[in-house]
């Protein structure tokens, strides 16, 4: 078995000259929550759409279920094995709850009537509601519903609690969680609501112009990097920046802040030689990371 | 299933064309009421023509209007610009753009073709004199295949724009149609719109096969355009 659900490898998009993704690589693992994250624009959407077959890529490959996604029959043989939950939430207008359960259920072979009816009482969602009559959050529920009862290997999210007050919000998260425990769907989810995607996600991602800054096990992530706060006498030396194993170095006056990823203790030594006079270390937040990645300094 | 979604998505535009066709039926009872009367002095057979030309704009308006909304145009007015959120869902599903394509193309199509044999049929009824089974037929035959160029040409628009401007573009279309028809010789030879029309062919004319052969030419031709354009086009 294959344990990379979704992998591309130097994956390049580009609208009328500007790039959206430039050389993407990706390997989101079966089974795991994958946050996919960046600032607007960096390319989340895009790379979705593109795993989706709805765009082609300008270079660069892409991979489902281990197979290369090269054709419209290989998209649509992956297509099966998936759902997709779009930002905007939009279904069809002109049918109801019941009606979009219709339409989707022949498509998927594997369709489970017992979700089907379980995820209806849980999300208490009536069938005879017109869609335009939904809620937001009750849209979201029901592709929740349709992904959950197709028996989808991967679930791709853009964005799914946008918009959405807290308590669907954690009613959504929850379910997600659940999802990936029991049935061992692949959750791929975009987000910019950092600490949802810290409650529920065991991987990240954070592109940034439409490339990957970061990429890893969020729990390894946070024990690899570390917050140092150095103060000096005076301005902080310029050797500073130059040092091994540091991500970034913002400077406001005697102080300098940095973000690590090495042999802390070396670091510290070598700041202390640089005169650093006060040295605090913090554990770093996924917050912290996505700034100090994608900031731009 | 697609069917199912493809009739959900039209029954209103189909209703609203069927209620448009019996308007214009009641329109004489409805006039009565007023105690209006026709001049003197006008034929039968001219008020019959002003029937059939009402009629076929009737098929140019049923054949842009029912290729719209389909995999490309499912805008809401006003709400968002360019493509109904509910698209990406559709092409999420694991069914080619083709598919998708031939399913609501066809069942526009088949509405469309209703809606002129009702408006065929009416015409036909409403004529001064007799009509025999093989002119009905006949007359029958040539409004549909020609309107089909029609409609092609409005399931191409939808692939490309948005509605709104697919019905408008899909109106202009068929104007300077018309109008280069009046011009040019060639063009009004071809024209479906010429092989729709009783004062072109009247009904005892035998099939008007050059514009029956050029529409099922166009509308061949445009269907694999507009495949094409989905096949390539970028969500």
């Amino acid at each position: 078995m294959n344990d990379t659900i979704i992998a591309t490898h130097r994956l390049s998009k580009t609208y009328s000259g500007h790039p959206a993704l430039r050389g993407l690589d990706l390997a989101v693992p079966c089974g795991s929550i994958y946050g996919f994250l960046g600032r607007n624009g960096a390319g989340k959407t895009t790379t979705m759409k593109l795993l989706l077959g709805m765009l082609r890529p300008d270079a660069g490959e892409i991979r489902l279920f281990g197979e290369a996604i090269e054709s419209e029959a290989s998209s649509i043989a992956a297509r099966r094995r998936l759902a997709f939950v779009s930002e905007d939430k939009e279904l069809y207008n002109f049918m109801t709850v019941g009606q979009t359960i219709r339409f989707t259920r022949p498509f998927f072979p594997a369709w489970r009537r017992d979700l089907e009816e379980k995820y209806l009482d849980l999300f208490r969602l009536p069938r005879e509601k017109a869609v335009p009559k939904l809620s937001k959050g009750m849209r979201t529920q029901l592709m929740l519903l349709l992904a959950m009862a197709r028996g989808a290997e991967l679930l791709i999210m853009d964005e799914p609690t946008g918009g959405l007050d807290p308590a669907m919000t954690e009613e959504i998260l929850l379910a997600l969680a659940d999802l990936a425990a029991s049935d061992r769907t692949t959750v791929f989810f975009s987000s910019h609501q950092l600490a949802e995607v810290e409650q529920i996600c065991d991987n990240v991602c954070i592109i940034d112009e439409g490339q990957v800054v970061i990429d890893g096990q969020l729990d390894d992530l946070k024990s690899q990097y570390r917050r140092i706060l150095l103060v000096f006498d005076g301005q902080p030396p310029r050797e500073l920046a130059a040092l091994p194993g540091i991500d970034h170095l913002r400077q406001r006056g005697r102080t300098a802040s940095l973000l690590a990823h090495v042999d802390v203790d070396k670091l510290l030594d070598r700041a202390r030689e640089l005169g650093a006079r006060s040295v605090e270390v913090h554990p770093v937040t996924l917050k912290e990371l996505f700034l100090d990645h994608v900031r731009g300094e | 299933m697609l069917w199912f979604k493809a009739w959900l998505e039209t029954r209103w535009r189909f209703g609203l064309i069927v209620g448009m066709i019996l308007l214009a039926w009641l329109a004489p009872l409805w006039l009565r009421s007023f105690h209006l009367r026709l001049p003197p002095g006008v034929a039968a057979s001219r008020i019959w023509l002003g029937v059939h030309l009402g009629s076929l704009i009737i098929y140019v308006y049923s054949a842009i209007f029912l290729a719209g909304s389909g995999i490309n145009s499912q805008t809401t007015y006003g709400a968002t610009s360019g493509f109904h959120g509910s698209m990406l869902f559709t092409l999420s599903l694991p069914v080619s753009r083709r598919r998708l394509l031939f399913v609501r193309a066809g069942l526009g199509a088949i509405q469309t073709s209703v809606l002129v044999a009702i408006m065929v049929g009416y015409t036909l009824l409403q004529r001064p004199e007799s009509t025999s089974a093989l002119q009905a037929l006949v007359f029958l035959t040539r409004s549909i295949v020609c309107t089909m160029a029609i409609y092609a040409s409005s399931v191409l628009l939808a692939c490309l724009l948005d509605e709104m401007w697919q019905i408008m573009a899909g109106f202009m279309c068929w104007i300077a149609v018309l109008a280069l028809g009046f011009k040019f010789n060639a063009v009004s030879r071809i024209s479906p719109l010429r092989g729709m029309s009783l004062i072109s062919y009247p009904i005892a004319a035998p099939m008007p096969w050059t514009p029956l052969a050029a529409s099922l030419v166009f509308a061949g031709v445009l269907l694999c355009g507009s495949v094409l354009v989905l096949q390539r086009k970028e969500f």
